[in-house]
C-alpha cells in the first residue's frame, strides 16, 4: 500500500516551549488514519504544520500525489490549491451569513477563477463560464444530497444546528476535491447518533472517492469504528502508531489515558 | 552643539505630553481590543477645561501661582475624567460585543461629535493665553545659541514622572490593577471569578481621560493657544506613540511618547518644519506594515 | 409598592443624569471663552448659562424617554416580528425605495422644481452615492475598514486636473487614465497593508489619506500646494462644448435650443448618475462571480478562505484597487465639474463622511448608501445656516445609530446564488 502521506522527524518548537518532539508517521492511500492523544498531546500543532498554518521547526511533510508536495514549504492557501489536502477546524469555521450553497460554491473558488478567466468572461456571461457554474452547482449539489440537507441549501450557514454545521464544513472541504481529507475532532459535540452517521460519510467517502483521510478525534466510537490505523501522541512525541485493537491494548496508550466511550 | 541639546530638552517635553495621550491609548486597547478613536479629543477637551479654569482663576495676574495651578490640575482631571467616563458609558459599553466596524463608526461619531461641540459652544476661532509660568535656567551661552531649560519644561517632566510612578503603583500593587490585568488577558474568565468587569473597564477609561487631561494643561501652558481641532492630530501621533512602544504595553506608551517627540522636534529642527507631520505618520505606516507589536510587544502567533 | 420602588429609581437615575450633565456642560457650555476687545490678547468670559441649564434639562427629559420606553417594553407584549418577516420587510423595502429613487433620479432634472441650486445640490448627493458604492466594495463586501478612501478620489481629481490642464486631453480620456492610476494607488498603498487586521488596517489607511493629503499640500512644484490647480476644463457633450459661441457648433447649436447655463449643469447631474449606476452594476455583478463571493467570505472568515485556497492577500488587492478605480472616476467627475482642485477639499472628515454613509445605510443595502446620503449631504444644503451644528448632529447620528442597529438602517443581504429559485420549485 502507498503512503500519501509520509511525515518524518517533525519537531515545532514556540520559543521554549517544546509543542512536537520528533515525530514521524505515515497515512496510507485510501485509509482513514485517526490521530489521538491526552489533550495539549500536540494533535492540532501536528495539522496545522501538515496543512501550512505553521511552519514546522524541523521536519519533513511528504505529500505523494501524481507529484511530490513538500509542505513544510508552501503556505496554507496553496496547500489546498496546489496540494489538494482539505482540512476542517475545531471550532467550525463556516461562512456565517452566507448561505451553505455559497458556503459549497465559494470553496471552487479556484476551479471557477480558472473558468472564469479571472472574472473577464464571468463579465460578459461566457458559456464556458456558465457551464463550470452550473457544474459547481451540480458539485454541491451532490454532497448536499448526501448528507440530506439539500433542502436547507439556502438556508444561512451559521442559523444551522451544531451537528449539521459538521456536516456541511466537510462537505466544503470536499467541494475542493481534495486527495488528502484532514478533519480537526469531526465529531466534537455530535451525539450517538450523529458520530454514527459521520462514521457512514467518512466511509462513503474513501470507498466511494478514494480518498485519505486523516482526523484527530477524542471520540472512540469514531475512532475504533473506521479507522485503519491509529497513532498516539502524548507530549508531543509519538508512542504507538498501528491498528486500532493493537493500539487500544497498547500498555504506554493505555497509561498515557483511557480512552473514554 | 547646543542647538543639539535645545531639541534634546524640548523634546522631553514634547514626548512627555504625547505619552500621558499614549497611555489612554494603550489602556485600552489593551482592555477592550478597541482603539478610542475619541481620546485625542478627550484630551482636547481637557485643555479647554483647564483654560476655562485658568481663566476663571485670573491665573497669571496675582493670584498665588502654584495653589492656582493646583486647583487647575484637579479640576481638568475631575471634569474631564467625567467626560472619559460618559463616553464610555454612553457610545462604547452598548456595542461591546459587536462587530469592530459598529465599534469604529461609534467612535468615529463621539470625535466628531466632541469636536464640534467644542467648536459651537466655545466658538472656532483660536484661543491664546498670556504665558503663566515663565524664566527658566540658560546654560552654555554662546552668542546666539543659547540652551535654556524653562520652569515650565521643569514643571511638565516632574508632573509627569510622578503621575507615571503613581499609576505604575496603582496598576502593579492594586487590585484595580490587577482586575485591569485579568481583564486584559480574558474578560470572560475574569468575569466569572467576580470582577466587575464594567467598573474595571469604567475606571480604566477614566485613568486615560486623567492622564489626558494633565497632557491637555500642559499643552496650554507650554503652547499658550488650543482651538478644538488640536485632539485630531496630537491624538493621531499619541497613537503612533503607543503603537510604535507596543499597544498594549503602558511603559511601552511612554517609551513611544518620548521617541515620537523626539522624532518630530528634530525632523522640524533639522529637516523641514513642514513635513513634520508626515514624518510622524510615516513612522506610524512603517512600524503598522513592518512590526505591528511596536518595541515592547511580541508577535501574536494566531491560534487557528 | 412595586411602582413607588420603580419611581424612586428612575428619579435617582434623572438627578444621576443630571449631575453628569451638569459637569459636562456648565464648563465647556456655560464659560464661553471670547478674546476680548478691550485686551486683545486676553480671554473674557461669555456667560450661557440659561444654555447651560436648557441643554441639561433636553438631556435629562431625553433620559426620561427611555424610561418611559423601558417601562413600556416591559408593560405591553409585543408581538416580536419573526426574524423571518422583518427580514422579509427589508427585502421589499430594499425594493421599493430602490424602484422609486430609480424613478426620481431619470426624472429629476425635468421636474418643475428643478432650478439649478437643486440640480446642484442632486449632483454632489450622486457624487457621495458613488463613493459610497465604491467604497462599498472594499467595506462592504470585502470587509476592509477603510479610512483613508478620500485619497483616492484625491489622485483620481488630481490626475484628471493635471492630465487635462498639461496635456490638453478629453475628459473622455483622462477619466479611464485617473481610474487606472488611482487603482495603481489602490494596489501601492494596499500592497503593504492588507495583511493588517481591522482596526490596524483602518489606522493605517487614514494615515496613508492624511499622508497624500500633506504631500498635495506641500509639493508646490508639482501640485501648486494650497492653490490648487484650476482652469481645469469643462466638459463637452461629445466635443459639442457647453457655450454661447465658440469655434466649433456649440451644444445648443446643435439642438436648436436657447444658450442657457442649465444644459452644462443637467449634462453634469445625468454624467455622475450614469458613473454612479455604473459602479451600483459592476457591485450587483461582481457579487455573482467567484471574485464577489471570495470577498465576502474574506469579511466573514479569513482562515477558513485560506483553509479551501483562497488567497487572501491577492483578493484583498483586488478589492481594494477596483474600490480606488471607482474613487478616481468620481474623482475626476468632482474636477471636471468644479474647474478646480485644492487640498482642502480632501481631508480626513471626507473619508470619515463616506465611510458613514456606507455603513450607517446599511451593509449589504445599495440603496441604504442612497438614502444616507440623501440624508447627510442633503441636510447639509437645507440647514446652512447651521452648517456647525449640522455636523455636531452627524456625529451624534453615527452614535445613536450604531446603538440601535449595529448593522446601519437598511442592511439586507440576499445571496448571491439559489439551489431553490422560484421557477424551479
Amino acid at each position: 500500500m502507498n503512503n500519501i502521506l509520509e511525515i518524518n522527524h517533525l519537531t515545532m518548537r514556540f520559543g521554549g516551549l517544546l509543542a512536537i518532539d520528533d515525530v514521524s508517521f505515515s497515512v496510507e492511500e485510501n485509509t482513514i488514519t485517526s490521530l489521538i492523544g491526552p489533550n495539549g498531546a500536540g494533535k492540532t500543532t501536528v495539522f496545522n504544520c501538515i496543512t501550512g498554518f505553521y511552519k514546522p521547526t524541523v521536519g519533513e511533510i511528504l505529500l505523494k500525489t501524481n507529484k511530490n508536495f513538500n509542505l513544510e514549504r508552501m503556505n496554507d492557501f496553496t496547500i489546498p490549491q496546489k496540494a489538494k489536502v482539505a482540512r476542517t477546524f475545531q471550532n467550525i469555521r463556516l461562512f456565517p451569513q452566507m448561505t451553505v450553497l455559497e458556503n459549497l460554491i465559494v470553496a471552487q473558488h479556484n476551479k471557477l477563477m480558472d473558468a472564469s478567466m479571472y472574472t473577464l468572461k464571468g463579465l460578459v456571461n461566457a458559456k464556458s463560464f456558465v457551464n463550470a457554474e452550473n457544474e459547481a452547482k451540480e458539485l454541491a449539489k451532490y454532497w448536499l444530497d448526501k448528507i440530506n440537507l439539500i433542502d436547507r441549501a439556502d438556508i444561512e450557514a451559521g442559523n444551522l444546528p451544531y451537528g449539521q454545521q459538521r456536516k456541511v464544513e466537510i462537505c466544503r472541504s470536499m467541494c475542493t476535491e481534495p486527495k488528502l481529507l484532514c478533519l480537526d475532532e469531526p465529531a466534537a459535540g455530535l451525539n450517538a447518533n450523529e458520530s454514527l452517521e459521520l462514521n457512514e460519510l467518512l466511509k462513503f467517502i474513501k470507498k466511494e472517492h478514494k480518498i485519505s483521510i486523516l482526523l484527530i478525534e477524542h471520540d472512540m466510537s469514531v475512532v475504533m469504528g473506521i479507522s485503519d490505523k491509529v497513532v498516539v501522541l502524548d507530549y508531543g512525541k509519538k508512542i504507538a502508531e498501528g491498528d486500532p485493537n493493537t493500539v487500544k491494548s497498547n500498555p504506554e496508550v493505555i497509561k498515557a489515558y483511557l480512552g473514554e466511550e | 552643539m547646543e542647538y543639539f541639546l535645545q531639541q534634546l530638552i524640548n523634546s522631553l517635553t514634547l514626548g512627555s505630553i504625547y505619552g500621558l495621550i499614549a497611555i489612554g491609548y494603550t489602556m485600552v486597547y489593551g482592555i477592550i481590543g478597541m482603539i478610542n478613536f475619541a481620546h485625542g479629543d478627550v484630551f482636547m477637551i481637557g485643555s479647554f477645561v483647564s483654560l476655562i479654569a485658568m481663566v476663571l482663576l485670573g491665573v497669571g495676574t496675582g493670584i498665588f501661582l502654584p495653589f492656582a495651578l493646583l486647583v487647575v490640575l484637579i479640576a481638568a482631571i475631575l471634569i474631564t475624567s467625567v467626560y472619559g467616563w460618559t463616553l464610555e458609558r454612553v457610545a462604547y459599553r452598548p456595542l461591546r460585543g459587536s462587530f469592530r466596524l459598529a465599534a469604529l463608526i461609534t467612535a468615529l461619531g463621539a470625535s466628531i461629535f466632541l469636536q464640534n461641540f467644542v467648536q459651537v459652544t466655545q466658538g472656532a476661532k483660536i484661543k491664546p493665553i498670556q504665558p503663566v509660568i515663565q524664566g527658566g535656567f540658560t546654560f552654555f551661552e554662546n552668542g546666539a545659541l543659547v540652551v535654556s531649560l524653562s520652569y515650565l519644561q521643569i514643571f511638565i517632566i516632574i508632573i509627569t514622572i510622578v503621575l507615571l510612578s503613581i499609576f505604575s503603583y496603582l496598576i502593579s500593587k492594586t487590585p484595580l490593577g490587577r482586575s485591569q490585568r485579568a481583564c486584559e488577558q480574558d474578560l470572560t474568565m475574569a468575569r466569572l471569578l467576580g470582577i466587575n468587569v464594567d467598573r474595571t473597564i469604567s475606571t480604566t477609561f477614566i485613568i486615560g481621560a486623567a492622564l489626558a487631561s494633565v497632557a491637555g494643561m500642559m499643552f496650554v501652558l507650554y503652547y499658550g493657544v488650543i482651538d478644538f481641532f488640536i485632539g485630531f492630530l496630537t491624538g493621531i501621533k499619541a497613537f503612533t506613540a503607543a503603537v510604535l512602544g507596543g499597544i498594549g504595553s503602558i511603559p511601552g506608551a511612554v517609551i513611544g511618547g518620548l521617541l515620537i517627540g523626539l522624532i518630530e522636534t528634530f525632523w522640524s529642527a533639522y529637516f523641514t518644519i513642514e513635513y513634520k507631520d508626515v514624518a510622524v505618520f510615516g513612522i506610524l505606516v512603517i512600524v503598522l506594515i513592518f512590526r505591528p507589536y511596536g518595541i515592547l510587544g511580541k508577535p501574536e502567533v494566531e491560534k487557528v | 409598592m412595586q411602582d413607588k420602588k420603580n419611581i424612586s429609581i428612575i428619579l435617582k437615575d434623572l438627578l444621576f443624569t443630571g449631575l453628569i450633565a451638569t459637569i459636562l456642560l456648565i464648563p465647556i457650555v456655560g464659560l464661553r471663552t471670547e478674546i476680548s476687545t478691550a485686551d486683545s490678547t486676553g480671554l473674557i468670559f461669555d456667560y450661557n448659562f440659561l444654555i447651560a441649564f436648557i441643554v441639561i434639562a433636553f438631556v435629562i427629559g431625553v433620559r426620561f424617554l427611555f424610561h418611559i420606553y423601558w417601562f413600556s417594553k416591559i408593560k405591553k407584549t409585543q408581538k416580536e416580528k419573526s426574524e423571518k418577516d422583518k427580514k422579509l420587510f427589508l427585502k421589499k423595502l430594499n425594493l421599493y425605495l430602490g424602484i422609486i429613487a430609480g424613478f426620481v433620479a431619470f426624472t429629476l432634472p425635468f421636474m418643475p422644481f428643478a432650478n439649478r441650486y437643486v440640480v446642484d445640490v442632486a449632483t454632489l448627493v450622486l457624487t457621495y452615492v458613488m463613493l459610497g458604492w465604491g467604497l462599498n466594495i472594499v467595506v462592504g463586501l470585502a470587509g476592509l475598514l477603510d479610512l483613508g478612501y478620500v485619497a483616492f478620489f484625491a489622485v483620481g481629481a488630481y490626475s484628471y486636473a493635471l492630465l487635462s490642464t498639461s496635456f490638453d486631453l478629453s475628459f473622455w480620456i483622462c477619466l479611464p487614465l485617473a481610474g487606472i492610476l488611482s487603482a495603481f494607488a489602490g494596489i501601492l498603498l494596499g500592497f503593504p497593508v492588507l495583511r493588517l487586521r481591522g482596526d490596524y488596517l483602518a489606522i493605517v489607511t487614514l494615515g496613508f489619506g492624511e499622508i497624500i493629503r500633506l504631500i498635495l499640500l506641500n509639493w508646490y512644484e508639482f501640485t501648486n500646494g494650497p492653490d490648487g490647480i484650476s482652469r481645469i476644463p469643462r466638459p463637452s457633450f461629445f466635443g459639442f462644448p457647453f457655450e454661447r459661441k465658440s469655434d466649433v457648433t456649440t451644444f445648443h447649436e446643435l439642438f436648436g435650443l436657447e444658450y442657457s447655463t442649465m444644459h452644462r449643469i443637467i449634462f453634469l447631474y445625468y454624467l455622475i448618475l450614469i458613473l454612479a449606476l455604473l459602479t451600483n452594476f459592476f457591485t450587483i455583478k461582481i457579487r455573482n462571480l467567484p471574485v464577489g463571493r471570495a470577498w465576502e467570505a474574506l469579511r466573514e472568515d479569513e482562515t477558513a478562505c485560506r483553509a479551501i485556497g483562497i488567497n487572501p492577500t491577492n483578493t484583498k488587492l483586488t478589492a481594494f484597487a477596483i474600490g480606488a478605480m471607482f474613487g478616481g472616476f468620481a474623482g475626476s467627475f468632482f474636477a471636471t465639474r468644479q474647474g478646480f482642485v485644492s487640498p482642502e477639499s480632501f481631508t480626513f472628515i471626507e473619508s470619515a463622511i463616506i465611510l458613514a454613509i456606507v455603513v450607517l445605510g446599511g451593509m449589504g443595502s445599495q440603496i441604504g448608501v442612497v438614502v444616507a446620503s440623501i440624508v447627510l449631504i442633503g441636510s447639509t444644503e437645507l440647514f446652512r445656516e447651521l452648517e456647525q451644528f449640522r455636523m455636531l448632529a452627524f456625529g451624534l447620528a453615527m452614535i445613536v445609530i450604531m446603538i440601535m442597529k449595529p448593522r446601519g438602517l437598511l442592511s439586507n443581504r440576499e445571496p448571491s446564488i439559489l439551489m431553490h429559485t422560484k421557477k424551479n420549485e
